[in-house]
């Protein structure tokens, strides 16, 4: 189980508009990775390529070295879920995974096993149309979850659960990791997927703004800062500025401070008697991490000319 | 192929409103097919003047006849010298030549050669079976009798003769009527002003004179003469002369089948017209609702061969709307025919329709592929427009605007705009060709295979379109 998803200078422009421009990226198996952007950069229409529903101008979208639309049974290799509505209102959720599974050649047996294992089984006979979006997602994921596929391409699974859902949707997500399957998932709310990505692709206006670990990402952005905690923060923070250090008020009690390590800080407090009831090193956020990121891409900025 | 078609069946019977639809198609068509024959009248037996023919259609068996009887085997030879119009134009159908019938009744079997103005040559027997000759302006005719068998033969000169027809008259009794006969149908004049049709019509009389006329063995039986009579009961009175070794006979009437007023089949499954639009709406929205929401996207990812999902998709619809059909059409049919008979619609005018009739048979059959045809219209119409409302509307303007507007527009025009379109497909409802053959009565004159190839024609142009757009266009 080891397929990866390979897009080589992907572009796609519709009428005048471009949608995708010059993508290159791949999504590594046993890996989550987290496909960020805002709203409009490109990355439904990436999923779509990758799937083979919308034809790229130039370059190629290879799942495990083929083209999407060669793949002899692309159910059991590629699972998606691209929009939680596309379900018959009349249609009966069970019925909507048999027939996906049947175009798939699958055993009826294996619509009970993936509707249990997204927690679907007490709605599973009522109509799609009847279900909260909630269940809705699962019902999406169910039908991305039937082949038992390697790969795994999800457009804002996360969208409309509930905060249990999205507890529920991150541990998913890292045990289908574990299997060593390869995981794209695309989100435009990083606190979405906090904890569970285990790499980050980010793009805005079709173009490439960042492919790293979120391991390193994490660790440039938490730097040497130090969280310090303090009820008399006006003092701590003239003290720290006059040692050198680079220090903020980020908080009514806390000071953040760069330049000094933790144990320095410590020794400077007690000499002059501050009382501090924290000093940590800081940890950033993923949504911090990946603010910092792209504060300076001009992608991200607002367009200048109308953009879709 | 196999896999496809499983979940594309359980996608169209996973939906209530669409099996609901199917059931939907299958009331309508039954119901308004009983509603029409509950309300539909025919006073066609009460003023009836016709003869039964041995095939027990209504025929028109009357004419004027200057005849003898004939034992055994033998021949009957005349030329026809001239042939005019006595009351009214010379007819195109006016009909003089030789005859050979069983008897005087009308109705009885017969064979015979004649000329006709605009139609040449023709050997015709039983009223039904009809052979034209060679088209050489042969004037020269003969009948023989060997058996049960009489062959008709055209000549030119009276010395070289071609065979032009045969029939086997099995039983045929011993001692017959041979002789020369004349006819003229009624000259018929149809006037149409926007949807009202005027149907005029006068007797005519034609004359004709024989020469040469020779009736071998001529002694058998002993002491056969001539005499002449009116067979049947044609309009106008007719008449014969004999001159030195011929005859001028003048006559009115008609040797032919009389085609029912209606056609007692199409009547029964006049429901098919409305539970077309059922169906059309299946097959619109088992696409369209796919692309409303997206979910035709799940679909290609499953099956990235788009041109199987959309053969899938026509062989399922197809295939239910068919079987669907053929239910509604024959249980249409079954309970619609004794009303018919009850209303008027009954033997002789109108002959007893079963279902071991073959055109009968193909009428119901056909019906029921209209509806799978009009369905698989409606699927690849909703591929290609991939809007619910366009695409539905589009379908059904098709099939049921030409009917409605060919009553307005001239006969012609009115035919082309049947014969263009896919409503043309109902002309596989015919079973009887009609005397009187109008657009607006969806009689479609060039029968109907061809009828139905039209709408056959407008589906597999509709699929190729819409194969050819889903492969190129992103989903």
């Amino acid at each position: 189980m080891s397929t990866t998803i390979e897009l080589r200078d992907l572009r796609k422009r519709y009428g005048r508009t471009v949608a995708v421009d010059g993508l290159s990226f791949t999504v590594a198996p046993g890996e989550v990775t987290a496909f960020v952007g805002p709203n409009g950069a490109g990355k439904s229409t990436t999923m779509r390529m990758i799937l083979g529903l919308d034809a790229p101008d130039e370059g190629a979208a290879l799942v495990g070295g083929q083209r999407y639309r060669s793949l002899p049974s692309p159910l059991r290799v590629v699972g998606a879920l691209l929009d939680a509505g596309a379900v018959h209102p009349g249609r009966r959720a069970r019925d909507h995974l048999l027939w996906m599974a049947r175009a798939a050649g699958l055993p009826r047996g294996r619509v009970e096993e993936v509707v249990e294992l997204v927690g679907l089984g007490p709605v599973a006979g009522r109509r799609a149309g009847a279900l909260s979006l909630g269940m809705r997602q699962r019902l999406g994921l169910a039908g991305a979850l039937l082949g038992d596929p390697p790969v795994l391409v999800l457009d804002e699974p996360a969208n409309g659960l509930d905060p249990q859902g999205i507890v529920w949707i991150r541990g998913l997500l890292r045990s289908l990791a574990a299997d060593g399957r390869a995981v794209l998932v695309s989100s435009h709310l990083m606190s979405e997927l906090e904890g569970s990505a285990d790499h980050l692709v980010a793009i805005g206006r079709g173009r490439l703004v960042a492919d790293t670990s979120v391991r390193d990402l994490l660790a440039a952005a938490s730097g040497d800062r130090v969280v310090v905690r303090t009820a008399q923060r006006t003092e701590a923070m003239t003290l720290l500025a006059n040692a050198g250090a680079t220090v903020s008020a980020t908080g009514r009690e806390v000071v953040t401070v760069s330049g000094l390590p933790a144990e320095r800080i410590v020794a400077l407090l007690s000499q002059r008697g501050l009382a501090f009831s924290e000093v940590a090193a800081h940890r950033a956020s993923l949504e911090e991490a990946y603010m910092e990121l792209t504060r300076d891409a001009v992608e991200f900025g607002a367009p200048a000319t109308g953009e879709a | 192929m196999g896999r496809l078609l499983l979940a594309e069946w359980t996608k169209l019977a996973s939906v209530p409103r669409w099996v609901a639809a199917i059931v939907a198609a299958v009331v309508l068509t039954v119901l308004v097919g009983l509603l029409g024959a509950a309300s539909s009248t025919s006073d066609a037996n009460r003023h009836w003047d016709f003869a039964v023919g041995p095939d027990g259609r209504s025929v028109r068996d009357d004419f004027h006849l200057a005849h003898r009887p004939l034992a055994g085997d033998g021949s009957v030879t005349a030329r026809v010298a001239s042939q005019a119009g006595l009351v009214g134009e010379l007819q195109d159908r006016a009909r003089a030549g030789v005859i050979l019938k069983e008897g005087l009744e009308p109705g009885s079997r017969y064979a015979a050669m004649m000329v006709t103005p605009g139609h040449g040559v023709r050997f015709q027997a039983n009223f039904a079976d009809e052979v034209a000759g060679g088209g050489t302006g042969a004037r020269w005719l003969r009948l023989t009798r060997f058996g049960s068998v009489v062959d008709g033969y055209e000549s030119a000169d009276g010395t070289a003769w071609r065979r032009v027809g045969t029939v086997d008259l099995a039983g045929l009794p011993s001692t017959v009527q041979v002789g020369l006969f004349v006819a003229s149908p009624d000259a018929v004049q149809v006037t149409r002003q926007f949807g009202s049709v005027g149907i005029g019509g006068h007797p005519t009389a034609a004359t004709a004179t024989f020469d040469n006329v020779r009736v071998e063995p001529a002694g058998s039986p002993p002491g056969a003469s001539w005499t002449d009579r009116d067979v049947g009961r044609p309009a106008l009175e007719g008449d014969a002369t004999e001159r030195a070794g011929g005859f001028t006979v003048s006559g009115s009437g008609d040797l032919a089948v009389v085609p029912p007023e209606d056609d007692v089949v199409r009547l029964s499954l006049t429901g098919v017209l409305v539970g077309l639009m059922a169906v059309v709406g299946l097959g619109v929205l088992s696409i369209t609702s796919e692309y409303k929401r997206g979910m035709i996207r799940t679909t290609f990812a499953a099956s990235p061969r788009r041109g199987r999902v959309l053969a899938a998709k026509a062989l399922v619809l197809g295939g239910a709307t068919f079987v669907a059909g053929l239910v509604a059409c024959l249980a249409a049919f079954l309970l619609a025919q004794p009303t018919l008979r009850a209303n008027g619609y009954g033997p002789p005018a109108f002959p007893r329709a079963s279902l071991a009739d073959g055109p009968v048979l193909r009428a119901v059959i056909g019906s029921a592929a209209v509806l799978a045809l009009v369905a698989v219209l409606g699927l690849a119409a909703g591929a290609i427009l991939r809007r619910s409302a366009g695409a539905i509307t589009a379908v059904i303007l098709l099939l049921v605007l030409p009917q409605l507007v060919a009553a307005a527009l001239p006969v012609s025009a009115g035919r082309w705009l049947q014969r263009l379109t896919p409503s043309a497909g109902f002309a596989i409802q015919q079973t009887v060709e009609r005397g009187l053959c109008l657009p607006e009565d969806g009689c479609f004159p060039e029968g109907p295979w061809l009828g139905f190839g039209v709408l056959c024609a407008y589906v597999a142009v509709a699929l190729a379109v819409a194969f050819w757009l889903l492969r190129r266009r992103d989903a």
